[in-house]
């Protein structure tokens, strides 16, 4: 479906991603975990192509996107959510996920000048579809209209995670989705994650450092250091992976283990 | 309080004369502007042509400045194009019916907007800024060349056609009044409508936000360049209606002061606004009229006196622009709408 | 050949002239990363005032004769029997004018510093924190501010100014052609790089050079370290603006004066550009490049394409490279 192959990126001297090779499977919620600095958001960066690889390929559907430009991306169908919130701040909330369905629609310079016609049956058509699909499906509802600056964080998250599904996408890529997020909002957001892979059958990458929710919900984890991938597998046999802990508690955990 | 809005689906809701008050203001706007011509004398139709030869080409410098976030100080040179390109079109064809002309203009304009919009898609703020003034300068300079003498004028300036209407000549400023303002009609409800669907929202994007524009889907390569394109096409067309309405040409008349001058009237208005156009453009060219007044006033007419009025009308506009920026950076469209928020609440509160 | 290095190096004397200006926009941008487009109209004041206090003030009758013009009886009998336009007698003119040359400098050099104050403390500081667009702007409304109070001012018809050093000829061959420069030239560009390579070097080596790289480097938190921001800002005005004064100076003796002087600044701003707008060592290059491009086209093309001869470089430079000759590109992430 999606895969990462012998992939490097570096800035300088820091090797965000030294020959990483990966692959998510179609309707599964794959997570990437890794301490800080591991290269997560660097990955989805080469697969959204907001970098590109300086070795390595990158393929969708048995299709190299490695040098493709980052809407052509979009417009296959590859949809993220970001680390630190990039709404476009000086809209509303239903502007704001009108947006992600950008590359779907057609309309293009007369028909939106003229308006009344093509553009207005297509405006209307989207609007129905996305108070069903997305709106209502998230529950925004009662903060449609609003700005999105004005939105407390957590509201401000789960409006990115519209956007990115108002593109119908097939792969959905989510950076931190619950960072800073209580326990009830942590779940919302599980739930509403599940809900999707249930509903599209949509591919998931899901990089998080809350641990039990990532070992709740993913088919597949794969953890990543300097880099590197240094282990993968169902959550369960992660959690049990010395290398991982070594990663995460660093050497002398190992001693006292 | 505000009071309810009933709608009772979402076509409703994705209108834009969706209360009574904006449906009465456009229908009055209307009849004024088809009123003016009638009651206004020749100096007041003079000042209506220009302004809204004006407003055609601040409304194409919004679609690019205040929507899509793109800094221009060179679209002096899309009037010049659009002006030069009538001049020289009706050197050949004199009875050039002015529809196509203008069409024919715009498109001039607009592959040079498509030029100038290149260096865009590399750099972007103070240095695109910069890029454009330098493209500007670049034209006028071809626009003197004596090779060029025989359809521009050289830097003597040249004498400009008027236009012909089905075989009227437009002549008087109430005949050409009726070219030029439907025409700027048409063309700001045009630019008000790109907004209100995917064309305009993904240039919006691209000024909040371009890498997750891009993310999301929106070429930037495509829609910078088209953004230049329309505002261009826009100030060509204003430089047609600009050659048809005066009676001649100069080349500085396009230089960097008339790029400013666009930009002043967007800043005053306010920026990616669909009324900040109008509105600035109104004051900004409304003002050296009343100065001019106001230096007639005072000089009893003393002719020695009016030598002081370029200096002070700089300085007004200067200051003027600083004023804006500090007090009021929305430009004129913020109060209007906070009269418009106390008409609405009015009487329940302030 | 010798035609060619004659002009090469008329270019770069008039190249130091636009580091001199450039000096200016590069002080302001770094400390306060605003981008003055009136920093010719700036300079343009300078000008005035040069004018002001050299040529209008010392004409006033109330000031003592040998301010107008300095005749020690030593300076007669160096004189004695020197040729016209010969240095003997073009350093003699010059001792002439000494007085009101200095007495030109320090009235500008003080009140273009106060000037540069002003701006900053009514006009900018009031816009601190907006976007970049906005302080531009009024930057450019500045330029019309400064136009017309310029003409308000100096109505009357402006006379020569005296320039800054000896004037006469030099010739020598080079190549085996015939060279040939005035004195005065080459002073301005001796000065014009003095005052460049000095401001380098406070900035370098005193505290508040420290202070504004401080504040150029991270705004806030050269605040959090005890660092006077306002004052760095108001600093970094005077400076452009006194290095503007010198440069005004330079100006108004070689190209006369008119309100229209500070168009200047906008060649200037595209070399700045072209070099890269914070490295110093950048916009000096593309400043020098500009001056030598500029007179060859004179040479070979006429003086006309010579005057767009900034724009069209700087569009090729930042075409080719986005960030100028030597600006560092910006970081950016999502
Ligand atoms: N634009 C950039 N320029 C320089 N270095 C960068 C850039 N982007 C990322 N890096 C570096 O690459 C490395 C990997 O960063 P990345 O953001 O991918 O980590 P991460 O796994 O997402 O970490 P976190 O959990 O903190 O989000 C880090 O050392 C980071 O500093
Ligand atoms: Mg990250």
């Amino acid at each position: 479906m999606l895969s990462v192959q012998e992939a490097s990126l570096s800035f300088g001297g820091i090797h965000a991603l030294s020959e990483l090779t990966f692959e998510a499977k179609q309707g599964e919620i794959t997570a990437i975990i890794g301490p800080n600095g591991a290269g997560k958001t660097s990955l989805f960066n080469i697969i959204s192509g907001f970098y590109k690889p300086q070795a390595g390929r990158v393929f969708f559907q048995d299709q190299d996107i490695t040098h493709a430009r980052p809407d052509k991306r979009a417009a296959l169908g590859i949809a993220r959510t970001f680390q630190n919130i990039a709404l476009f701040r000086g809209m509303t909330v239903l502007e704001n996920i009108k947006l992600g369905s950008h590359s779907r629609l057609k309309s293009g310079l007369f028909d939106s000048g003229i308006y009344y016609g093509a553009a207005r049956r297509e405006e209307i058509a989207l609007r129905n579809e996305l108070e069903r699909d997305v709106i209502d499906f998230l529950e925004l509802d009662h903060i449609r209209n609003l700005h999105v600056a004005t939105l407390p964080y957590g509201l401000q998250k789960r409006v990115e995670l519209a956007r990115a599904l108002a593109l119908q996408p097939k792969v959905l890529l989510l950076d931190e989705p619950v960072a800073g997020m209580n326990r009830e909002e942590t779940e919302d957001i599980a739930r509403f994650i599940l809900d999707i892979q249930e509903r599209w059958n949509t591919t998931i990458l899901l990089v998080e450092h809350d641990m039990s929710m990532v070992m709740d919900i993913s088919d597949q984890v794969i953890v990543l250091n300097f880099g590197k991938q240094i282990a993968s597998g169902t959550p369960k046999d992660v959690q049990n992976n010395p290398a991982v802990i070594e990663a995460y508690l660093g050497t002398s955990a190992k001693g006292a283990a | 309080m505000i009071i309810g809005e009933y709608k009772t689906d979402y076509g409703q809701d994705e209108g834009i004369w969706n209360t009574w008050a904006k449906k009465l203001g456009f229908v009055v706007a209307l009849l004024l502007l088809l009123l003016i011509p009638f009651i206004g004398n020749d100096y007041q139709l003079l000042m209506a042509g220009q302004i809204a030869i004006f407003v055609i080409a601040v409304v194409g410098l919004n679609v690019l400045v205040g929507y899509t976030g793109l800094m221009s100080l060179g679209h002096g040179a899309f009037f010049a194009l659009g002006a030069y390109t009538t001049v020289a079109l009706h050197q050949f064809f004199p009875h050039l019916f002015p529809l196509i002309t203008l069409i024919i203009s715009m498109v001039v304009a607009g592959f040079f907007g498509f030029l100038f919009g290149l260096p865009s898609l590399r750099v972007k703020g103070l240095y695109l800024a910069v890029a454009t003034l330098s493209a500007n300068f670049i034209v006028l300079f071809f626009i003197r060349q004596d090779w060029l003498e025989h359809l521009t004028g050289g830097r003597g300036g040249i004498e400009t056609p008027n236009a012909y209407f089905f075989g009227t000549e437009l002549i008087t400023n109430q005949q050409k009044y009726f070219l030029i303002v439907p025409i700027a009609i048409v063309m700001f409800l045009f630019a008000q409508n790109l907004f209100r669907s995917r064309f305009g929202r993904a240039l919006i994007a691209i000024r909040d936000n371009d890498h997750s524009a891009e993310i999301l889907g929106i070429s930037l390569f495509n829609y910078k360049l088209k953004s230049f394109v329309i505002s261009a096409a826009y100030c060509g067309a204003a430089g047609t209606l600009w050659a048809y309405f005066f009676p001649a040409i100069l080349p500085e008349d396009f230089g960097l002061n008339m790029s400013i001058t666009l930009l002043i009237c967007l800043v005053a208005g306010g920026m990616g606004r669909s009324l900040g156009p109008i509105f600035g453009t109104i004051l900004i060219l409304m003002v050296p009229e009343l100065l001019k007044m106001g230096a007639f006033y005072f000089s009893e007419g003393n002719a020695s006196a009016q030598i002081y009025f370029s200096p002070i009308r700089d300085i007004v506009f200067g200051l003027m622009i600083i004023g804006f920026l500090i007090f009021e950076p929305m430009g004129l469209v913020s109060i209007w709408d906070r009269f418009w928020r106390f008409i609405n609440r009015w009487p329940f509160a302030k | 050949m010798g035609q060619f290095s004659q002009y090469v190096m008329n270019g770069i004397m008039n190249g130091s002239v636009y580091a001199l200006i450039a000096l200016g926009i590069v002080s302001i941008f770094k400390s306060t990363k605003v981008v003055n487009f009136a920093q010719g109209h700036v300079i343009m004041f300078g000008a005035y005032f040069y004018f002001t206090f050299s040529v209008m003030l010392p004409e006033a009758t109330f000031m003592p004769d040998w301010v107008l013009k300095w005749e020690p009886e030593w300076l007669a009998a160096y004189k004695e029997g020197a040729l016209m336009f010969s240095p003997k007698a073009a350093i003699a003119g010059w001792v002439n004018n000494l007085p009101r040359i200095i007495l030109g400098i320090i009235g500008a050099v003080i009140c273009n510093g106060i000037l540069g104050l002003l701006i900053e403390r009514v006009f900018m500081r009031p816009l601190l924190g907006q976007s970049s667009f906005a302080m531009i702007l009024c930057t450019i409304g500045l330029i019309w501010v400064l136009e017309g109070s310029a003409s308000l001012i100096w109505t009357a018809d402006v006379d020569q100014v005296p320039p800054l050093g000896p004037n006469f000829p030099i010739r020598f061959t080079l190549f085996g052609e015939q060279v040939f420069f005035f004195s005065a030239s080459v002073v301005n560009f001796g000065l014009a790089l003095f005052l460049f390579g000095l401001l380098m070097l406070v900035l370098r080596f005193t505290r508040s050079g420290v202070a504004i790289r401080a504040t150029a480097e991270d705004q806030s938190t050269a605040y959090a370290m005890g660092i006077n921001v306002p004052a760095v800002f108001s600093s970094a005005w005077v400076i452009a603006s006194t290095t503007g004064a010198f440069a005004g100076a330079i100006l108004a003796s070689r190209n006369g004066l008119s309100p229209t002087l500070g168009l200047f600044g906008l060649s200037v701003l595209a070399i700045v550009l072209m070099g890269g707008l914070d490295s110093f060592l950048g916009v000096l290059i593309a400043a020098m490049l500009v001056g030598i491009f500029e007179s060859l086209t004179q040479w070979q093309l006429g003086g006309e394409i010579a005057e767009i001869v900034p724009y069209v470089l700087v569009l090729i430079v930042i075409i080719w490279r986005p960030n100028g000759l030597l600006g560092q590109a910006e970081i950016e992430r999502i």
